[in-house]
């Protein structure tokens, strides 16, 4: 998840600055030097918006998602495969026979299962987690710009160096099982089995608690010193104040963090596929792995468009409740209450 | 953004075709006619993690040949993974255009053959390439569906045999390798001492199961694929099955930490002197135990013929020693330049140019003479193995088949891991192997 994540942590970072922006605003009203952000109020301007400098952006989109979007879907009504992809275009069309088998004939259903499921164990493990550690690194002390930094390790790592050391790590009479040995704990097989899925929520956890730490700390960031101060005033104990004062301030960024989290592991191809391989074991062939082997080992490319196609819808379920969050974001009164 | 990556899994093959189709109409081929001069033959093929340098060398050493021959240049391009060859070819297959010659792995020539975008050679073409009594007969057996419609031109074999220690053997007294799986068995059993296994293999490698439950099944008889029905569920199926998993459940002849190995695993235990024998290897392994503590122990032989529980090779077994392994040739049914490709292969596939690429790389040649000029005794066992040598059904079909096969093995290394294997669970996943194949047969029948 790391290098796409870097996307929305930007975004991520920058609701957090806008509300910081708009808490800034709502105490010296808009003046001349206001920037752009508080677009809503200045409504005259927004008519003569330069929409025309979408124009590279729009291009890029349109070249980049939704044409391959379109040509997916065409695809997901046509019966390709290795006999007919000479000539794609002229590919059989078989309507939705391909959804058909895809939702009755093949695992697709199964895979959805363990997609949600193992994208949900591991977000409710890491959001504590990244919490905790923002939390804890929240007050300045001596090293703790060391230990925000290999909080990041896991993040900056590419998915395909954790998921081949973690491998390593999981053979059989690997690192893992002879550290467990010492204490007396013979766990079986991890890259295996049923408990492959485990191994992967591990693996995930590991990979992308820094993620969700990551939008703690720009929530955190966010909340004013006069909150400290009043809580303070007012008496609070920590955990009362955490509890009560701070965490309101955290609901905005780690919902989308939870979202985002979520469509991120729902996708995330690259770590079940290098620590397990092709064929999967049946407990971890998730969805981006199913739609892989359909496409390029059983070169059903019409079915494995209609499968990424209901994956598409699957993930679009949160994609809407996340854009509806952000909308709701952005049309807030000023001054980041939640 | 998100929604991007599962509409890109299935996709974006077809929208780099899309996009390169668009963008190189005029691109690459535009004259054609007599003789090769400013002109630029394209050949894909795989990158040599073993002898880069080599490779290259090689590549500059034949590009200056072909231009002496031919006034055209020669440029090679590369591929590092099955799965970036096969993006590759997906991507020329539909817009048209790419290289003009592709290096292709055997078994992967019936799937390239089901798209219909390589030329099937006629009789003229062969003899543009030399004839096609100039290569060894076993290694066009994966060249065609049948022997009149050939599109793959053998460059290499690289045959399947075993490797064997034979201190270990003379130890426990045994004489000669075995050439029975049963034998094999009762002398792995005589070997396994304390850390030393009778035999080195590793059961989570990506091919090698199937090949073994194929050698002990076409042995036993049944060719796994028999026209249009899948034959996966046939007794001589599990039978293999029971034997393969037998080993480590049964026999206790392997290594129990072999259900996570793959196959450079089991080479390197072998290397370590920890296996009587080494099954399922290539004359790639040969650099790697000279190197190795084994280095004046080893030597190959060519791995049973006779299915588990027979006395001798049923039908075609005896010539099943391996499966029909190496590299084709094709050329793309797009090429504008098909005589200068056929040039290229004849040069490539003479004699020389064959004996010259085994000595550098260790790849057997197709070349039929050259093959039969191999002296060296270490290469004895693999030039048999290459003549003997059964090409895995031709169909589209076979790469389903295989990955279900290898998928029953996959399923059952929890089973293999806690030391015997259920039955009725076996018989679900061969069930669900034969379902796999059958429908896509059905398909290939249809295609």
């Amino acid at each position: 998840m790391s290098t796409d994540a870097s996307n929305e942590v930007r975004v991520a970072a920058v609701a957090a600055a806008t509300r910081a922006t708009r808490a800034a605003g709502a105490e010296t009203p808009a003046g001349g030097g206001q920037p752009a952000p508080a677009g809503r109020r200045r409504l005259l301007t927004e008519r003569n918006r330069p929409l025309w400098m979408l124009i590279p952006g729009g291009v890029l989109m349109i070249v980049i998602i939704v044409l391959p979007l379109l040509l997916g879907i065409y695809m997901s009504v046509l019966n390709l495969d290795q006999y007919t992809l000479r000539k794609w275009i002229s590919a059989p069309f078989i309507g939705v026979d391909n959804f058909v088998e895809a939702l009755t004939a093949s695992p697709l259903l199964h895979a959805v299962w363990l997609s949600v499921s193992y994208s949900l164990i591991a977000m409710l493990v890491t959001l504590p987690l990244g919490i905790a550690a923002a939390v804890a690194t929240q007050n300045a002390f001596r090293g703790r710009a060391v230990v925000r930094s290999i909080f990041l390790i896991p993040y900056v790592l590419p998915s395909f160096v954790v998921a081949t050391v973690w491998r390593i790590m999981f053979q059989p009479e690997g690192v893992v099982d002879k550290a467990l040995g010492t204490i007396g704990i013979h766990a079986g097989l991890w890259l295996n089995g049923p408990q492959t899925f485990w191994t992967l929520i591990l693996v995930q956890i590991w990979a992308s608690w820094p993620f969700i730490y990551l939008l703690a700390l720009s929530g955190l960031q966010a909340v004013d010193h006069e909150v400290h101060e009043a809580s303070a005033l007012d008496g609070a104990l920590w955990w009362n104040k955490l509890r009560f004062v701070i965490f309101p301030y955290l609901k905005g960024p780690l919902s989308l963090a939870f979202l985002i989290g979520m469509l991120h592991h729902i996708n995330n191809f690259t770590l079940p596929f290098v620590l397990f391989g092709i064929p999967a074991p049946s407990d971890v062939e998730v969805l981006p792995i199913l739609t892989y082997v359909t496409s390029f080992q059983s070169f059903r490319f019409g079915l494995s468009a209609a499968m990424a196609f209901i994956s598409l819808i699957l993930i679009a379920i949160p994609l809407f409740i996340y854009l509806r969050a952000v909308k709701l974001d952005d049309a807030e009164t000023p001054g980041g209450k939640k | 953004m998100r929604m991007r990556k599962p509409a890109q899994l299935g996709v974006i093959a077809t929208l780099a075709a899309a996009a390169l189709a668009l963008s190189a109409c005029g691109g690459s081929g535009g004259a054609d006619g007599g003789d090769g001069k400013g002109k630029t033959l394209s050949v894909l093929v795989n990158v040599n993690g073993q002898y880069p340098e080599q490779q290259k060398q090689w590549q500059s050493d034949i590009a200056a040949k072909f231009k002496a021959q031919t006034g055209a240049d020669l440029k090679f391009e590369t591929f590092t993974s099955a799965n970036d060859e096969l993006t590759r070819i997906q991507t020329s297959v539909v817009s048209g255009q790419g290289p003009d010659v592709y290096s292709l792995g055997t078994t992967f020539t019936p799937t390239a053959y089901a798209t219909k975008a390589f030329v099937t050679l006629s009789d003229d073409d062969w003899k543009k390439v030399g004839g096609k009594d100039r290569f060894n007969p076993a290694a066009l057996g994966i060249s065609g569906p049948d022997k009149d419609h050939l599109a793959g031109i053998p460059f290499v074999s690289r045959p399947f045999v075993m490797a064997y220690n034979k201190d270990l053997l003379s130890a426990a007294g045994i004489e000669k390798p075995a050439t029975s799986w049963d034998e094999l068995a009762a002398q792995a059993k005589k070997m396994t001492k304390g850390d030393v296994y009778g035999l080195a293999t590793g059961y989570k490698d990506n091919f090698d199961p199937w090949k073994f439950i194929w050698a002990m099944s076409v042995q036993d008889g049944n060719p796994l694929i028999d026209g249009s029905t899948a034959k996966l569920d046939d007794p001589t199926v599990k039978k293999a099955y029971d034997t393969y998993f037998g080993w480590l459940t049964k026999d206790k002849i392997v290594n129990p930490a072999s259900v996570g190995w793959s196959n450079a695993n089991a080479v390197a235990s072998f290397a370590a002197g920890k296996a009587g024998y080494l099954l399922m290897t290539t004359a790639t392994s040969i650099p790697t135990l000279e190197k190795s503590s084994v280095a004046n122990k080893f030597a190959y032989a060519l791995m049973p013929t006779t299915a588990p529980g027979e006395t001798a090779p049923k039908g075609d077994g005896a010539n099943a020693a391996s499966i029909l392994s190496g590299d084709n040739l094709v050329v793309a049914d797009y090429s504008k330049q098909k005589d200068l490709a056929f040039s290229y292969i004849k040069l490539i596939t003479s004699k020389d140019e064959q004996l010259n690429y085994q000595k550098i790389f260790g790849d057997l040649p197709a070349n039929a003479e050259a093959l039969k000029s191999l002296t060296n005794p270490v290469l004895k066992p693999m030039a048999e193995a290459a003549a003997k040598s059964k090409a895995t059904p031709f169909t589209g079909a076979w790469g389903d088949t295989q990955l279900a096969l290898l998928n029953v093995t996959v399923q059952s290394i929890p089973d293999l891991s806690r030391g015997s294997v259920d039955e009725s669970a076996l018989d679900q996943r061969i069930k669900d192997a034969q379902a796999k194949s059958q429908a896509s047969l059905d398909r290939a029948s249809k295609g």
